[in-house]
């Protein structure tokens, strides 16, 4: 993961601001910094979505595409993830660098996301048994500048929004033989329902305190992190802790507290965001990598 | 502007796919009318006075159509009369995704500079594009396409001239919706058969339009006749499952109740599916691909070999049919029986226009007639006319519309007159048509690729060429031949050797691959030779002049260049471009004139003399090889210079030279086929003539054992020889009989790709590898192969298609399909001409042989005329004398005679015309005399009168 170097007294600086709650950049520890939503920006996609925190830009594209239900779960479908940390980034993710990063990504969103708690993966299926919806998810980092948890997770949601999947009808002939058939108009699609999909929350323990969505410089004063996936009502649906410091029941209580507290109020405004911008339709003018 | 646009596509894997492709919007589009300043177009099509005599518009217009009229109406749109027309983009495309033919006349029309039609390209003009919406079709976004455009030109028309002369748009759509709402927004709109009608100049035009869905119920009785064909969906599926099979339909000549479906099996085989009786043909037209389902064995039937042809009065109740039908099912026994099916669907319709000649309706004031096709295999087709009168006994094209469940007979619209029946131009245009010979003059793209005139060989053309203008190069063809393709030449070398050239028209040099002169040619694939008329394969600057190897001027070739000994072995082959300049033009029997004539000592005939030499010693020892010499009759007109009338007959003959000039072509193509298959293995395009099978032999067999001739077919070779021994005194034509009879033995001979075939050997020559290479003028193949050779010799640079193996096997399909209908046309028009021929002489008393035995008749082969007719012992108004037919022999016992294959016979020969679409030959049997079958000598040649000049 990309780290930068923080010297002593920077790092007692940092301490002691958190301790006050007033951050470098003059955040509060509960406070995102400047987040920037776009969807729809990759046009052979069927979804996607471009999101900026502070420095840090990721991109998800979404593709669906038909594959067979999972034997176990027979009328649902599945999300497939991949993470491709490009040494865009930073510069630390050349050649493979970035592998193991992805795979860990790729694992956490693996749990955060592929259940029918948080997607409506019944509405995947296509005909139980045999023919179901497999959303590839890819995230492309773009820029590296800490907390790649939250927004990634945010970009997915706002991926899973904006996709269309081309709506499809299975007709039977005479002999049973089942064969798909997709509609012929472009705007004849199926919209997933997003408003279980969680986002993640990142707590990072500076010191005593937590802070969210932290930057490099406080990533490198932390010594545990705690992540956490909070729902719209606030139902925590996954934590993990990262990091290789030791924290105590206490403090990932309080933690937790904190994180159901911040997650609940990132949905409502991402939410209204992205039904502002499907509202624009057409109209919508596009920023795209260059704006 | 960027804009993509998005679609999704369900790939072959069964998975779906988005496709995004970008589109530019552009704001330098023309509107392409004359009397537009705003547009700044270097040149204009559609004219300012654009000027169509119709009641409805009465002012300067142009004509938008939609797709459905395109599509459906393109043969009205092809009169000269419509002009000023605006093709959209949008219909373009719509056009070409539908039918590739419309598309390809659709794009003629386009060219032709006469007609004005102007392609205006809305998708990408910045106005004009318009977004599917949400919950908007396909078809209807194009028509709402369409309108935008529409309304664009009619406001762009406005504002750029002021409105003197008030030019309008007016829009031609058959669709009851989009018309409403094309008025909706204020465009001038009319249907297409509105507008037609109110061309009150030029009533003729309301024939060509094709009925449209309204039209035909009123046509038809209301009793379903036909099962429903299966939508597409369900055809795919069940032929996927294996329930249905897809084939090709082809109709039965002699029985309008019968079919058989090719089913195309693995590699050249396939298997036939048998279809008997109207319910179960189903409408399919001969050549459709249709669905067939297998009938339960216990219905299977066998063929009948009753001859029923769909005549009299259109019939829509359906009593007579049931008859006839029964008539068919005779029981047959069970090994006779075939696989039987029915058609539940048809996949892709073949229809094409049809030539034929009209049934007029005995009601008087009826405006539907029956319409006959030529080909026996096509249905009856229904047409609406008012010129019914004017039409009879003339050979008319007819398309067809459609076929509705309800209606016996398919709908169609009549497309154009060709003429009097019986004419000769007229018989050769419905010969053209019907054997699918492309005739059209050469559309203006095509003649754009054409050198400029004056053409002169420049510098850079002789780069890569060897100069051999020096060398006493000469041609020897028929007279009158203005396509010279080769030409040779023959010196001594220093070292005692010869040095022989054969010299080939370079038009690979003039054709360059992919342009439309190259495609045009590819898909004529050959030259047609007419009796008296040359349908060219190239424009007639290529094929008579810069190609033609004319005497005593400087022309591009491709020699092939061999250093022989004096006993005929080549030493050395060579290949290269190479200028020559002829030094004459003979013909084979003034060629044959200079070899004979002792005094004569110039180069030439030195030349020739040499040749004349190597080419006996190669022929001999091409017979040792076991090459055939087979004969078949050829016969030459002669025609009258100013009628054009045939006033002569004679089968051609054969000189020496005639074989000179044949054995070194022979050895051209052989030496180009070796090189180019040895540079490209999977690609070389080679010739095959495969071995019959053994079967084909017994009617040739069993004809010598009549004899008491010996003939053996284990090889080429035991065939050559015994054939070369058989003689029988005091029969000096049997041996030609034989020869002939085992040319219909042979199979035909074709072209392929060495890549997709492993079977090389020509057969007839035998040669292990052959190829055409001598008359590029004439046969696309050996352009082909001139590529090939240039790209080995590095003379040329090579394209992709030509080395690919799949799209050079689809051309070799074309090409042996253009071949077998060029033949097929020769022959037709050499009968044709026959007919004509014997009209003029009235009856005639010949001699003739039996070439073979039937069931009921004999076919008599005349060989002062080269023509072969039937005699029939049995026929319908008579009580059939006792035939007795020996099928071992076979001979034909006719009371008391007996007759044989080869026996010698007098006819006489007339013209039956009492089916003015199918004329023919008749023969009577004058001798032997058999009382009641044998007509009387008729009396002394009533010499014709003076033949009635048609014209």
């Amino acid at each position: 993961m990309a780290t930068v170097q923080v010297s002593e007294a920077e790092k007692v600086y940092i301490l002691h601001g958190i301790r006050d709650d007033l951050r470098v950049d003059g955040r509060g520890c509960e406070d995102y910094r400047h987040m920037e939503i776009e969807t729809d920006v990759v046009s052979n996609t069927d979804g996607s979505a471009k999101v900026t925190l502070g420095h840090t830009a990721v991109l998800v594209g979404i593709k669906a595409d038909i594959g067979k239900p999972r034997p176990l779960v027979p009328n649902e479908g599945y999300l497939e993830f991949f993470v491709d940390c490009s040494a865009n980034a930073t510069p630390e993710f050349e050649g493979r660098g970035g592998e193991e990063l992805g795979t860990e990504l790729s694992n956490t969103l693996y749990k955060v996301f592929n259940n029918k708690h948080s997607v409506d993966l019944k509405s995947l299926c296509i005909c139980p048994g045999e023919h179901c919806w497999v959303l590839y998810v890819d995230v492309l980092l773009l820029q590296c500048d800490g907390n790649l948890y939250d927004a990634i997770s945010i970009a997915i949601k706002a991926a899973l929004f904006n996709t269309k999947i081309p709506r499809v009808r299975i007709s039977t002939d005479e002999e049973g033989g089942k064969e798909i058939e997709l509609s012929d108009d472009p705007y004849d699609c199926m919209r997933l329902n997003v408003e279980n999909v969680p986002c993640i929350v990142t707590l990072c323990k500076v010191g005593h305190r937590h802070v969210v969505d932290a930057t490099l410089q406080e990533k490198a004063c932390s010594v545990a992190s705690l992540i956490i996936s909070v729902t719209h009502k606030g139902t925590v649906t996954c934590t993990r802790k990262v990091g290789g410091g030791s924290l105590d029941s206490e403090s990932i209580f309080e933690m937790t507290e904190a994180g159901k507290r911040v997650g609940k109020a990132l949905h409502a405004p991402l939410m209204n965001v992205l039904q502002q911008e499907e509202h624009l339709g057409k109209k919508k003018q596009k920023v795209g990598f260059l704006g | 502007m960027l804009k993509s646009k998005t679609f999704v596509k369900k790939t072959r894997s069964g998975g779906v796919m988005k496709i995004v492709r970008e589109h530019y919007l552009r704001d330098d589009i023309w509107c392409g009318s004359e009397a537009c300043t705003e547009c700044k177009q270097e040149s204009t099509v559609l004219q300012t006075d654009a000027c169509m005599e119709s009641s409805l518009c009465s002012y300067p217009h142009y004509l938008i159509p939609d797709t459905n009229v395109v599509l459906h109406q393109i043969d009205v749109l092809e009169d000269a009369v419509i002009r000023n027309v605006i093709i959209l983009q949008t219909v373009l495309q719509e056009v070409r995704h539908r039918s590739a033919p419309v598309y390809k006349r659709l794009k003629d029309i386009i060219h032709e500079k006469e007609k004005h039609f102007y392609t205006f390209t809305n998708e990408h003009h910045r106005e004009t594009f318009i977004e599917r919406e949400p919950g908007e079709s396909a078809n209807d976004r194009n028509d709402r396409a369409i309108r935008v455009a529409a309304k664009w030109y009619s406001q762009h028309l406005k504002t750029s001239e002021s409105d003197t002369d008030g030019l309008k748009v007016v829009l031609l759509t058959n669709d009851q919706g989009n018309k409403q709402k094309a008025e909706e927004s204020g465009l001038l709109v009319y249907k297409f058969e509105e507008y037609i009608k109110s061309l009150t100049a030029n009533p003729e035009l309301v024939d060509r339009l094709a009925l449209s869905n309204d039209d035909k119920n009123e046509i038809t009785s209301s009793k379903v006749l036909f099962p429903e064909h299966l939508p597409l969906s369900r055809i795919q599926a069940g032929i996927k499952s294996g329930s249905f099979v897809q084939g090709t339909f082809r109709a039965s000549r002699d029985n309008y109740l019968e079919a058989t479906v090719f089913i195309q099996g693995e590699g050249e085989d396939g298997t036939e599916i048998l279809i008997q009786g109207l319910q179960n043909l189903n409408r399919a037209v001969h050549q459709d691909v249709v669905a067939v389902q297998l009938l339960p064995r216990n219905q299977w039937v066998a063929p009948s070999s009753v001859v029923l042809q769909d005549e009299g009065a259109a019939k829509d109740d359906n009593v007579e049919e049931e008859e006839e039908e029964k008539a068919l099912r005779i029981s047959a026994a069970e090994a006779a029986r075939k696989a039987t099916g029915k058609v539940v669907g048809i996949i892709k319709r073949n229809w094409r226009p049809f030539c034929g000649m009209l049934n007029v309706s005995q009601i008087k004031e009826s405006t539907r007639h029956l319409f006959t096709p030529a080909d026996r295999r096509i249905p009856r087709i229904r047409i609406e006319t008012r010129q019914a009168s004017t039409l009879a006994g003339q050979r008319i094209m007819v398309s067809i519309d459609g076929w509705p469940k309800d209606s016996r007979y398919p709908n169609g619209h009549f497309v154009r007159s060709l003429g009097g029946a019986g004419e000769k131009d007229t018989e050769q245009e419905v010969l053209l048509l019907e054997h699918d010979v492309p005739h059209q003059a050469f559309s203006q793209a095509v003649l754009n690729f054409l050198p400029k005139m004056p053409w002169a060989i420049t510098p850079e053309d002789m780069v890569r060429r060897e100069d051999l203008r020096h060398l006493t190069v000469c041609s020897v063809d028929p007279p009158g031949c203005t396509d010279i393709d080769d030409a040779l030449h023959c010196r001594e070398l220093e070292n005692g050797n010869l040095e022989v050239g054969v010299h080939i028209a370079d038009v690979s040099h003039f054709i360059r691959p992919g342009n439309a002169l190259d495609k045009e040619a590819a898909n004529r694939g050959t030259t047609v030779y007419l009796c008296g008329k040359r349908i060219d394969m190239v424009p007639e600057l290529l094929s008579s002049n810069l190609c033609s190897l004319r005497s005593n001027v400087e022309r591009l070739a491709f020699s092939c260049i061999w250093e022989m000994n004096h006993e005929a072995e080549i030493l050395k082959t060579r290949f290269t471009k190479s200028v020559i300049n002829s030094k004459a033009s003979l013909t084979y029997a003034e060629a044959q004139m200079r070899i004979d004539d002792t005094n004569k000592n110039d180069d030439i005939t030195k030349s020739l003399r040499g040749l004349n030499k190597l080419a006996k010693i190669l022929k001999r020892q091409r017979i040792e090889k076991g090459a055939l010499t087979l004969s078949s009759l050829e016969v030459r007109f002669h025609m009258d210079s100013e009628t054009h009338d045939p006033i002569d007959l004679q089968t051609k003959e054969l000189m020496e030279t005639n074989s000179m000039v044949e054995e070194f072509m022979l050895l051209a193509n052989i030496s180009v086929a070796q090189k180019i298959y040895d540079e490209f293995q999977e690609c070389a395009l080679l010739r095959k003539h495969p071995a019959p099978p053994p079967s084909n032999y017994d009617i040739l067999l069993k004809a010598a054992k009549s004899k008491d001739v010996a003939i053996y077919t284990d090889t080429a070779k035991a065939l050559a020889d015994s054939l070369d021994v058989a003689k029988v005194d005091g029969f000096p034509y049997f041996n030609t009989l034989l020869r002939i009879l085992a040319t219909r033995c042979m199979m035909q001979a074709v072209y392929f790709c060495s890549g997709m075939d492993n079977d090389f050997h020509h057969y007839g020559l035998a040669s292990p590898i052959y190829t055409h290479f001598t008359s590029p003028i004439r046969r696309y193949a050996d352009i082909i192969v001139h590529r090939l050779l240039a790209v080995a010799i590095g003379a040329d640079s090579t394209y992709p298609d030509l080395m690919d193996k799949h799209k050079q096997s689809a051309l070799c399909n074309n090409l042996n399909y253009r071949h077998k209908m060029a033949q097929y046309a020769q022959r037709a028009s050499v009968a044709f001409h026959t007919q004509l021929f014997f009209k003029s002489r009235g009856i005639l008393n010949e001699e003739g042989f039996v070439l073979f035995v039937r069931k009921n008749a004999i076919i008599v082969l005349i060989p002062k005329f080269g023509l072969e007719g039937t005699v029939f012992f049995d026929s319908k108004d008579k009580v059939a004398p006792s035939i007795v037919f020996d099928e071992e022999g076979p001979t034909l016992t006719i009371q008391q005679h007996t007759f044989r294959i080869f026996d010698k016979v007098k006819v006489t020969i007339s013209l039956d015309a009492s089916n003015i679409q199918h004329q023919k030959i008749r023969m009577a049997l004058t001798d032997p005399v058999i009382p009641g079958v044998s007509v009387p000598v008729p009396d002394a040649e009533p010499q014709a009168k003076k033949p009635k000049l048609d014209r």
